[in-house]
């Protein structure tokens, strides 16, 4: 199978992009600068991203609400028309979350229900919709200057709070802006069609922004305290063991996955999701095995990597018996153990206020 | 790419520089660039002795963990330790301040049997 490109696939390459491949596609991985400048850019300036490969599955028509009602384990009634909500897909037999996803409510009756690139499939097989992620372009505009670049293309958007999305017009054509991310930063994600998606992508660099690969994504969303899909939430994990129990309203008589996931948690959690961090740079990886000092064995790291901003070792990590934070454990065997220590999350304090 | 022509090289990606009877010891511009940005370095002790292509010290990157092998049998005589703290030199500077060890080298002959520039310069194309 041929790698999908995204509309921006010239201009990674122009910009001396290395591309990897990510779920069928081929992505930018790093640029020039690198992946540790590009996650500071994002902390300590702006960083855009180009994100197209996540999926755009439109929700429409009568019905739309209910659908999206009864599919997800959020309840979209806690938000409206104009706002964007974090919610998760579930198998029905295991209550193992399939995708998690962020509903954008458009309009009264339309959503663009965007899950990670390779559920897409999934996602059109439960709600129904139309597939419009070849049609169209996804820029994230992340870090503490991202709201202010983002304002000089449309001064309404300085006024939006978090999670919530408008329509946007960009070099003639119609698009939307959302105040969504997943780097722990403020920011915006611009969908646009693809024809401009270049020239907005090359504006945003001339405003400031830093390019920034899947390298960085993958770092800042780390600190952050953010799950992966792959490796915080999948096959096995339902959204308490992944610490996202919010994402869950059980006061909705039904939605896909409700009475599995009742029946499991009557069984009992199966683990738990924690930080850990290392004491020196080395980075903590996934798969690594944590135990006590005592030799017992307590979990495994699910992400793992080097913090930027914190100079050390991070990582997420499911432990099957009880941890608290400031408990140390123990990751590698012989010469080669290294003590970490158990951490709240998210590991660099996230920048923007709940909302 | 950057490769020195008086350096000597190794299929695994590290440069050898002789000096007498020691050699220099680290990690080439195509590798540095193959493993992106380096954030941690673990450098052997002084002292170890390493015959060829044994590990002997470890290179990590955001992505990935790489071992770095003894290009020549020998006994490790300095390591740089300002990699600990600052890492990121490999990728700045691989043929000078970008260093990893010096090797007292057991038998000489085994520097001339590694591989030129061009030999190199071929294997990397």
């Amino acid at each position: 199978m041929t790698a999908k490109t995204t509309a921006l696939f010239e201009t990674h390459r122009q910009l001396g992009a290395k591309l990897t491949d990510f779920g069928g596609w081929e992505m930018p991985l790093s640029y020039p600068s690198g992946t540790i400048a590009e996650h500071l850019a994002c902390r300590r300036g702006a960083a855009v991203f180009d994100v197209s490969h996540l999926g755009t599955v439109v929700v429409e028509g009568s019905g739309a609400r209910d659908r999206v009602q009864a599919a997800l384990t959020n309840n979209i009634d806690k938000v409206a028309p104009g706002r964007a909500q974090y919610t998760h897909l579930l198998d029905p037999n295991d209550a193992s979350v399939i995708d998690d996803i962020i509903v954008v409510w458009v309009a009264e009756e339309r959503f663009f229900v965007m899950p990670n690139a390779s559920n897409t499939e999934n996602v059109i097989g439960v709600l129904g919709g139309t597939d419009i992620t070849r049609n169209r372009s996804v820029l994230a505009l992340q870090g503490p200057s991202a709201m202010g670049i983002a304002a000089s293309f449309d001064p309404t958007i300085a006024e939006m709070k978090r999670f919530r999305v408008q329509e946007f017009r960009f070099g003639g054509e119609d698009g939307h802006v959302s105040t969504t991310g997943y780097t722990g930063e403020q920011g915006v994600e611009f969908s646009v069609p693809n024809s401009v998606a270049p020239q907005l992508f090359g504006e945003l660099i001339e405003r400031g922004a830093i390019p920034a690969g899947l390298g960085a994504r993958d770092t800042l969303r780390l600190e952050a305290g953010l799950p992966l899909h792959g490796h915080e939430l999948g096959p096995g994990i339902t959204p308490y063991e992944a610490g996202l129990g919010w994402v869950v309203d059980l006061s909705k008589p039904e939605f896909r996955g409700r009475d599995a996931l009742l029946h499991q948690e009557q069984s009992g959690r199966r683990y738990s999701l924690v930080g850990v961090m290392a004491s020196s740079r080395q980075p903590l990886r996934a798969d690594m095995e944590l135990r006590r000092p005592e030799g017992e064995l307590v979990g495994r790291v699910s992400s793992g990597n080097f913090s930027p901003m914190l100079g050390v070792g991070i990582g997420l990590a499911f432990v099957t018996s009880p941890v608290a934070v400031h408990d140390y454990l123990e990751v590698g065997q012989g010469k080669n153990v290294r003590r970490v220590e158990v951490v709240d999350l998210p590991f660099v304090s996230k920048a923007y206020a709940k909302t | 790419m950057e490769l020195p022509k008086e350096l000597k090289y190794t299929a695994d990606h590290e440069w050898v520089k002789l000096d007498g009877g020691r050699v220099w010891v680290g990690i080439t511009d195509y590798a540095q660039d193959a493993l992106g940005d380096i954030v941690f370095v673990g450098l052997p002790k002084v002292g170890d002795t390493c015959s060829a292509g044994s590990s002997i010290a470890e290179v990590e990157s955001t992505k990935s963990v790489s071992d770095i092998y003894a290009p020549v049998s020998g006994e490790v005589v300095s390591v740089n330790e300002a990699l600990l703290e600052n890492p990121e030199i490999l990728n700045s500077d691989p043929y000078d301040g970008g260093w990893i060890c010096e090797i007292s080298v057991t038998d000489l002959s085994a520097v001339d049997a590694l591989l030129d520039s061009d030999a190199y310069q071929a294997l990397i194309a």
